[in-house]
């Protein structure tokens, strides 16, 4: 450890980090030293990047941080994986009796983190969509590299026990490892094979935080800020100077603007009709029509084009009344060209119930036969219900509505259907 | 005022759990506001303890010699009226007094004190 202590500079007490330090350092590192060292040898970058991270907890507390504390970490972590890597190869040398010298060299210590570091977190992000990779892997993989958290931390968020996570992390990590040096190399053309999957990944980041049922909105939150944070350095490279990026970009702001509004003083969910549009956030709502008039040139029309379409048009309705549901009725059809899916059909009924009456909301369903996962959620018999009592079909309503709070997954949801679904007869 | 000598002992340590990031930024900011809360407590922050060697004019041949590191995590020097408030000071010291950790706290004898 010499030759860091002529870093420590001396100060007492601590000095307060910036928000996320630690978290945005793991992601950085394990990027940095992925291109440096060989994403192949993820698992021991893994545990030097937190294992300098301790050092940094253990010693920062009593001596100050460093000038710098990036480069310090850099250094003790760079260190900590070459010392790693060459205690096995020895290992591995003396039960074979070969020599398996570790290739990566003593990388010069100077980063240009300015220049650098964004290239090698978005080259991350392609990494973890290697097509080889499954699809739920590609996004706990992400969440831990990307977004420095833990497995405990992805298994809260994502709704999934920690033995299943970290099932999906070695899945990963095999891959890697297989690929050899050759996993860090994706090519031009690679990228944008691999750019739907990464803008898939963003995508399904925000909305486990934006649609998910998880009590603390802190949580949530913090999840959506993440999917705008890598879609800000996705956008803001070559590759991501499209039509499609733009409009992932668009559709995270419009959303994120009313993230706040959803939920009354007692963690109570609220409808999109009681939400106090005040409380939107004005400057998200800029940025995000901004991005959705950037995604607008050329031919593209995707499926985040049209989300961001329909959340822009609920920003910019005064009220819910005066919503122009024409329009979110069309985007809906839109959609569900580029996209099928049932649900999309089920939102198109209710921006038709509110243009047209709940009449012709109906009609929009008429003859679709929802998917097994779709029949049986509460979202399916809750939107049926409301329909059919504003149609006036009292009993079919009632029965709807008793089935959608036996299926609702949460009690804030269970609460919102009965306020909604079941008024006090008057 | 009278100084201590506040020696971090690992005590038999269960597989603690490895903290996440996050959970380091907690730690630090919580050690932080401690650190400042007893700033004139704090007479030297210390630090971890590293290798060790006895310098004696014979080896310790018959004892068995444990490893100061070991035992011993690290250390701080507190100032406080009493062995009973340095104690205070320490143990409201986030992750020092924990499940596998504790702290020693001995009073530093001055002359004519």
């Amino acid at each position: 450890m010499q030759e860091l202590s002529g870093l420590n500079a001396p100060a007492s007490p601590p000095a307060s980090l910036p928000k996320h330090f630690f978290r945005r350092e793991y992601a950085n590192l394990v990027a940095l030293l992925s291109r440096r060292i060989g994403v192949h040898h993820i698992e021991a970058i893994e545990d030097a990047v937190q294992s300098a991270l301790m050092t940094a907890l253990e010693q920062w507390g009593h001596s100050g941080a460093p000038g710098n504390p990036s480069a310090w970490l850099y250094r003790v972590a760079h260190r900590r994986v070459l010392d790693e890597l060459r205690g096995a190869a020895r290992r591995r040398a003396i039960i074979s009796e070969q020599s398996d010298r570790v290739e990566a060299s003593e990388a010069p210590l100077e980063v240009s983190f300015e220049q650098e570091l964004p290239d090698d977190l978005l080259r991350m992000l392609f990494v973890c969509c290697d097509p080889q990779i499954p699809a739920a892997s590609q996004l706990v993989f992400s969440l831990k590299v990307l977004c420095g958290f833990d497995v405990r931390e992805i298994a809260l968020r994502l709704f999934l026990s920690e033995a299943n996570v970290y099932k999906k992390l070695s899945r990963a990590r095999q891959r890697l490892h297989a690929m050899g040096k050759e996993g860090w190399d994706v090519a031009g053309n690679q990228q944008n094979d691999r750019l739907p999957t990464v803008h898939h990944v963003l995508y399904l980041l925000f909305t486990e935080g934006y649609l998910s049922s998880h009590a603390e909105q802190a949580i949530r939150r913090e999840l959506c800020a993440e999917a705008i944070r890598l879609a800000t350095l996705l956008t803001a490279h070559r590759i991501g100077q499209e039509s499609t990026s733009r409009a992932l970009r668009a559709l995270m702001h419009l959303h994120m603007a009313r993230l706040g509004s959803r939920q009354d003083e007692t963690g109570a969910l609220l409808l999109l009709e009681e939400q106090e549009r005040s409380l939107w956030d004005q400057s998200e709502i800029q940025e995000g029509l901004k991005w959705l008039a950037a995604s607008a040139e050329g031919e593209t029309f995707s499926r985040y084009h049209a989300e961001a379409a329909i959340a822009a048009e609920h920003c910019l309705a005064p009220s819910f009344k005066d919503t122009r549901w024409h329009r979110v009725a069309e985007l809906y059809e839109l959609l569900e060209h580029v996209s099928p899916s049932p649900l999309h059909r089920l939102n198109r009924a209710i921006a038709t119930a509110e243009w047209k009456g709940a009449q012709a909301g109906l009609a929009v369903l008429k003859g679709v036969e929802p998917p097994t996962w779709l029949a049986g959620s509460y979202l399916w018999s809750a939107a049926q219900s409301d329909l059919l009592r504003r149609a006036g079909e009292k009993e079919k309503a009632r029965e709807r509505a008793l089935t959608a709070m036996k299926t609702a997954p949460n009690d804030a949801i269970r609460q919102l259907l009965k306020k909604r679904l079941m008024p006090p007869f008057h | 005022m009278p100084k201590f000598l506040c020696l971090q002992r690992s005590l038999s340590a269960p597989d603690a759990e490895k903290p996440s990031p996050a959970q380091m930024q907690e730690m630090y900011a919580k050690f932080g506001a401690w650190a400042e809360k007893f700033k004139d407590n704090l007479v030297d922050m210390g630090g971890k303890l590293g290798n060790g060697k006895l310098a004696a004019t014979e080896p310790p041949a018959d004892r068995h010699f444990v490893e100061v590191k070991e035992l011993v995590g690290g250390y701080m020097i507190v100032s406080a009226s009493s062995l009973d408030e340095a104690m205070r000071v320490v143990k409201e010291c986030p992750g020092l007094v924990r499940p596998g950790s504790g702290c020693e706290v001995i009073e530093i004898q001055m002359p004519g004190g």
